[in-house]
């Protein structure tokens, strides 16, 4: 479980998350929404401590993420993590992406690592792709190697920071069913999103975030039919 | 023009001989200078302010004055100071291996600037400690970048490599000057020592365009 208590975070004077309270359970798909500067990826950040928080405290299990005595590193493998430019590395093949971390930081054998590694293509459906540099993929494929990646490492959670903002179009399906099938097999996952269709089909719950506040908090469809805030309402009416 | 090449034909080997010399010359300096010059880049952009100090106070000095005052200072202060009766190639090495790394720490550290911050935090995210990250995420990207620049300053190396001679260290200059002084004409001799230099920079140039040949195998 993750469980977030009254998290502030500032940039300079600018408060962009003002006390969030949350948790997320084992095996739930939580999709965050909300305008843009409303403190979605600020909050996903915070999740593995890519932001460092102003005040307040995040469980990952029985751990607190932010105190400063927990192994940061050690949490971070538990915790899977996808952005919306990829950052694939550029110089290593697709294998080499998703073995060197298992092999460099869990002490994975060699052998053992790929096995895995191509147990993971197969099942983002880039088998072919793995002698291949990040630059001759497409961003589709990409975000899937992203996506077998963060899993390479064997995660409890994954973090997906906006995944198919940075995509064309006909691209942005393909890592979204990615991220269904994983959601079916019961990985705990954070999204933050501005696929609507996708939040109300593949989400357990909806996080709506507005002005750094967690304004309303719902399943899917009691929230995309019966929004219970005007700003909700107001947010919908734009987007919808 | 009364050039007579002829008469130095029999000093050439002596002169060629000076090559062996100048590589090594040059290639333990560079050595010093790219490793000296990485750590000095890792403490420039690191967190601990004392560090980037001390390299930037580093930099500053090796770079605010003359390459020849520095290595005459080795050669003639070691011992002063010391006691150590240091030899010509010992304060050659360390004066052009200390100055080059003032030069190389610069273009390290805009290489690791120009690096995506996106890779720095993949790597976090993926719980990569620091030292792996840098060594084998950060620093490979960085050098691809830099290696055109990191090349003009080996070049640079060789050529000014050419300044050891006046703490005698039998280089291609130094050896061409010999030749000269023993015959009284001075524009043979340099003009063989001008070609050699010419040659093993074009050579290096030329390895230089094979090794980002290679390195941009990932395009």
């Amino acid at each position: 479980m993750i469980k977030v208590e009254n998290l502030h975070k500032k940039f300079g004077e600018n408060e962009v998350l003002s006390g969030i309270h949350t948790s997320i359970q084992k095996g739930e798909v939580v999709a965050i929404i909300g305008p843009s500067g409303s403190g979605k990826s600020t909050l996903l950040r915070c999740m593995n401590q890519l932001e460092q928080v102003s005040s307040g405290t995040i469980w990952v299990n029985d751990k607190q993420l932010t105190d400063p005595s927990t192994n940061i590193m050690q949490l971070r493998q538990s915790i899977g993590m996808v952005f919306q430019h990829f950052h694939l590395f550029p110089h290593k093949t697709v294998l080499e992406n998703l073995i060197y971390a298992p092999i460099k930081v869990k002490g994975l054998k060699r052998n053992m690592a790929e096995k895995k590694a191509y147990e993971l293509l197969e099942q983002v459906g880039l088998s072919m792709k793995a002698n291949e540099y990040p630059k001759r993929l497409s961003g589709g494929q990409k975000q899937r190697v992203a996506i077998a990646r963060a899993l390479a490492m064997e995660p409890e959670y994954m973090l997906f920071d906006e995944p198919t903002s940075a995509l064309d179009p006909e691209m942005v399906n393909e890592v979204l069913d990615v991220m269904k099938d994983l959601g079916k097999s019961g990985m705990t996952m954070v999204i933050v999103t501005h696929e609507m269709a996708f939040a109300r089909e593949a989400a357990d719950r909806i996080l709506f975030l507005d002005g750094g506040k967690l304004v309303e908090e719902s399943d899917p469809s009691s929230f995309f039919s019966n929004p219970q805030t005007d700003r909700a309402k107001a947010f919908l009416d734009k987007v919808l | 023009m009364n050039l007579d090449f002829g008469q130095f034909v029999p000093n050439i080997p002596y002169i060629l001989q000076g090559i062996l010399v100048t590589l090594k010359f040059v290639s333990v300096s560079a050595i010093v200078g790219f490793a000296l010059g990485t750590i000095l880049a890792l403490f420039k952009i690191g967190r601990l302010k004392i560090l980037s100090w001390i390299a930037d106070a580093y930099t500053s000095v090796f770079r605010g004055t003359p390459l020849i005052l520095q290595l005459l200072l080795f050669y003639h202060a070691t011992p002063q100071l010391t006691g150590y009766d240091i030899s010509a190639f010992e304060a050659g090495v360390l004066s052009f291996g200390l100055n080059s790394a003032a030069y190389i720490s610069e273009i390290i550290r805009a290489g690791i600037r120009a690096v995506d911050s996106g890779q720095n935090e993949a790597a976090a995210a993926l719980g990569i400690p620091y030292r792996p990250m840098m060594k084998d995420i950060i620093l490979p990207q960085a050098m691809k970048n830099i290696l055109p620049a990191l090349m003009n300053e080996f070049i640079t190396l060789t050529k000014e490599s050419a300044i050891v001679s006046v703490i005698g260290v039998f280089d291609i200059m130094r050896r061409s000057q010999i030749v000269a002084a023993e015959k009284f004409k001075y524009f043979e001799p340099l003009l063989i020592a001008g070609i050699i230099y010419y040659v093993l920079v074009m050579v290096l140039t030329l390895v230089g365009k094979l090794v980002e040949r290679r390195m941009s195998r990932s395009d």
